[in-house]
């Protein structure tokens, strides 16, 4: 059971804009990632939308597997803005995690 | 008949589709030197201009009485040869259609030997039944220029308007005391953002304008006589008053029920879970914030399809199968004018499919856009409402996440609640059309006549006939319209003779025909010093369900009388020679 929390979202968006609302959920980008990263991006921005927040931090590996190649942005029939999404939770995982950029 | 009769026979190759397979040659000679039989000929095409033309001319010629031509099914061309007949001054009810291509060549293509006996059966039948013929005239009824249209929602009012514009009377009768129904109610409407409210004033307005609509509200329909083209009507209204009326059609537009959800349903009867028709009215009456007892709204949870696509497995009574149609794009349409009230609002829309057809898609993309997220549901695993210290906890599986469980908390839970049918059983005993399985009026054809009811001259319309948005009820009033203004605008309507005929030596007036018509087209009247019964020709759809009832065997139905049917299964029961 993971609570919904409509606050992470905004949380996490501390260094640009995290937004993915306009997803439906195709899997486009899941099916043309070069690396593979089954979690990214589709399911980890629904997370991030939810606002599990455990389920953000326990992927990390997954975040920065990432090649930023942008092969999902290009082809995603809702323009999500793909790889700014990811660079908001990376962001926010630096913070978290490696502690950095803070104090 | 005394004279012998003068018959020509017509045994169609269809261009291979019989010929393949039934030897038509061989009918075609089987049948030639039966007695009353004077021509029989082979065709290539039957329903072509050219063959047409050469069986007008062989009937003229040969002075023929009876035609029967063997080709396809009566549904593709019995009205063309019945034409065919017509032209040649033949009356087109001693014509008799043999179907041997869907009945006999297309499913018996493994023996020809055989589907070719059968052929000839089917065609020696057809003979037998064309001896028999009578000519029959249709009947003929003057129509009363004037129209009923029964509720004064959306759909009766924008009917009502097209059929004045027409040039025909109309009579609105309204159960309630004002017009409206539904719409009036309501706000802001998708897909163009006009207020519901704002379109009934308009469109009472525009009635308002025109002389020849009468408007009775807090009335209701009592009794119905007459049949198609002139129903005599009688209406109550609320003084106990009731008014008669003459009117060529009747248009039923008596809208729809809002489901109510029982008790306990997604939590409902708790307070903050309301339905969609209650949250409307709390977004149409917002100023500037959102609010539910004393409390800014911060997050909303929509759960949808609830009381359409009931599981029939389930603990329901009488569970509703279909799918509403209206709900999603009205959910996701009032989630973005809540996003235009507070843009700071949470929306949780918990699906089981989005169902935001056509241009529809739009709405949902905007509601998306505005920061609605939407999570799928499976049947199999429905979200879960409690309350705890307070609080409203929505519980479901994401399905777009793997089928994780989330729990949301909120503050406000919507039931996007469907459309049910109006309960109105007085109205449907008055009017006598049949309700479908779902609790709607039913339709001829869903497809192919739409808004047409088994009983002539009685339309439906809007949402009577099932869930409909507000631009598909208007289409189906005006579809309505152009159904009843086409048959009273002519004057007059045929009606196909086949109806059922008593023999008053026969009959003793026992009262079961009376019980086993549905469509009340049986009446006792005195016929010297006897009781009989009587058909009413323009009620009696010829269904024939009164003969095997009738005790002493006084109903036939013309066309199809007991001696043409016994006559060919005669010759269908005989072994071919």
């Amino acid at each position: 059971m993971s609570k919904v929390n409509p606050d992470f979202v905004v949380k996490i968006s501390g260094f640009t804009e995290f937004n993915a609302f306009a997803c439906m959920n195709c899997g486009s980008c899941t099916a043309l990632c070069p690396m593979g990263i089954d979690l990214l991006p589709r399911r980890m921005f629904r997370h991030v939308m939810l606002g599990l927040e455990d389920k953000v931090l326990e992927n990390t590996e997954n975040v920065f597997s990432c090649l930023l190649c942008k092969m999902c942005e290009e082809n995603c029939p809702k323009d999500v803005p793909i790889v700014e999404n990811i660079k908001s939770i990376r962001w926010y995982i630096n913070r978290e995690i490696f502690k950095l950029g803070k104090g | 008949m005394s004279d012998k009769r003068r018959i020509g026979v017509y045994t169609c190759h269809c261009g291979g589709n019989i010929s393949d397979y039934v030897d038509v040659e061989q009918v075609r000679d089987a049948v030639k030197d039966d007695e009353e039989v004077i021509i029989s000929k082979n065709v290539m095409f039957a329903c072509s201009d050219a063959t047409q033309q050469e069986m007008i001319e062989d009937i003229e010629r040969e002075k023929l009485d009876g035609l029967v031509v063997a080709s396809c099914s009566p549904t593709l061309h019995l009205q063309t040869f019945k034409a065919v007949a017509q032209r040649a001054n033949l009356n087109p009810y001693q014509y008799t259609q043999v179907n041997l291509r869907e009945q006999c060549s297309w499913t018996h293509r493994s023996n020809i030997e055989k589907a070719t006996e059968k052929g000839v059966k089917l065609v020696k039948a057809g003979i037998a039944r064309t001896r028999l013929t009578e000519p029959l005239t249709n009947i003929r009824i003057e129509t009363k220029p004037k129209t009923l249209v029964i509720g004064a929602g959306v759909a009766g009012l924008r009917a009502a308007l097209a059929l004045a514009d027409l040039g025909l009377a109309v009579f609105i009768v309204e159960k309630e005391s004002e017009v409206g129904g539904w719409t009036r109610k309501w706000g802001k409407m998708f897909p163009n953002n006009r207020s519901g409210n704002d379109t009934i004033k308009y469109l009472l307005d525009q009635v308002k304008q025109r002389e020849n609509i009468t408007l009775f509200t807090d009335t209701e329909l009592i009794e119905k006589g007459g049949n198609v083209g002139d129903f005599s009507i009688k209406i109550r209204m609320k003084e106990g008053e009731t008014v008669s009326l003459d009117v060529g059609a009747i248009i039923v537009a008596t809208g729809f029920d809002s489901y109510e959800p029982f008790d306990g349903e997604y939590g409902y009867g708790l307070s903050g879970v309301v339905t969609l028709p209650q949250f409307k009215e709390m977004v149409d009456k917002s100023n500037g914030s959102l609010n539910f007892n004393g409390h800014l709204i911060k997050n909303i949870a929509y759960i949808y399809c609830v009381g359409s696509r009931q599981s029939e497995d389930g603990d329901i009574e009488n569970p509703n199968l279909y799918c509403s149609r209206y709900c999603c794009s009205a959910a996701v349409h009032t989630a973005s004018c809540v996003a235009e009230v507070d843009s700071d609002i949470n929306q949780y829309h918990l699906y089981r499919d989005m169902r935001t057809y056509g241009k529809y898609e739009t709405l949902f993309k905007n509601a998306g856009e505005k920061k609605s997220l939407f999570i799928r549901f499976d049947d199999e695993s429905l979200p879960e409402v409690e309350e705890s210290n307070g609080a409203l906890i929505v519980r479901v599986n994401d399905a777009l996440d793997g089928g994780e469980e989330i729990e949301i908390g909120v503050d406000l839970i919507v039931l996007v609640t469907g459309m049910t049918p109006r309960e109105n059983d007085n109205l449907t005993n008055v009017l006598k059309i049949p309700v479908g399985l779902d609790g709607f009026y039913n339709e001829i054809h869903p497809k192919l006549r739409p808004v047409e009811t088994v009983v002539d001259g009685v339309f439906i319309a809007g949402v009577s006939q099932g869930p409909k948005t507000l631009a598909e009820s208007v289409t189906s009033s005006l579809s309505a319209v152009s159904k009843s203004a086409a048959l009273l605008m002519k004057g007059y309507v045929d009606l196909e003779p086949f109806i059922a005929e008593v023999n008053t030596d026969k009959c003793t007036w026992c009262g079961e025909c009376e019980k086993s018509c549905p469509y009340g087209a049986v009446e006792k009247v005195i016929c010297d010093t006897k009781e009989v019964a009587a058909i009413i020709p323009a009620l009696c759809k010829g269904g024939g369900v009164c003969i095997p009832d009738c005790p002493e065997n006084a109903i036939e139905i013309k066309g199809y009388t007991d001696q043409q049917i016994k006559s060919m299964i005669d010759v269908l029961a005989k072994e071919v020679a």
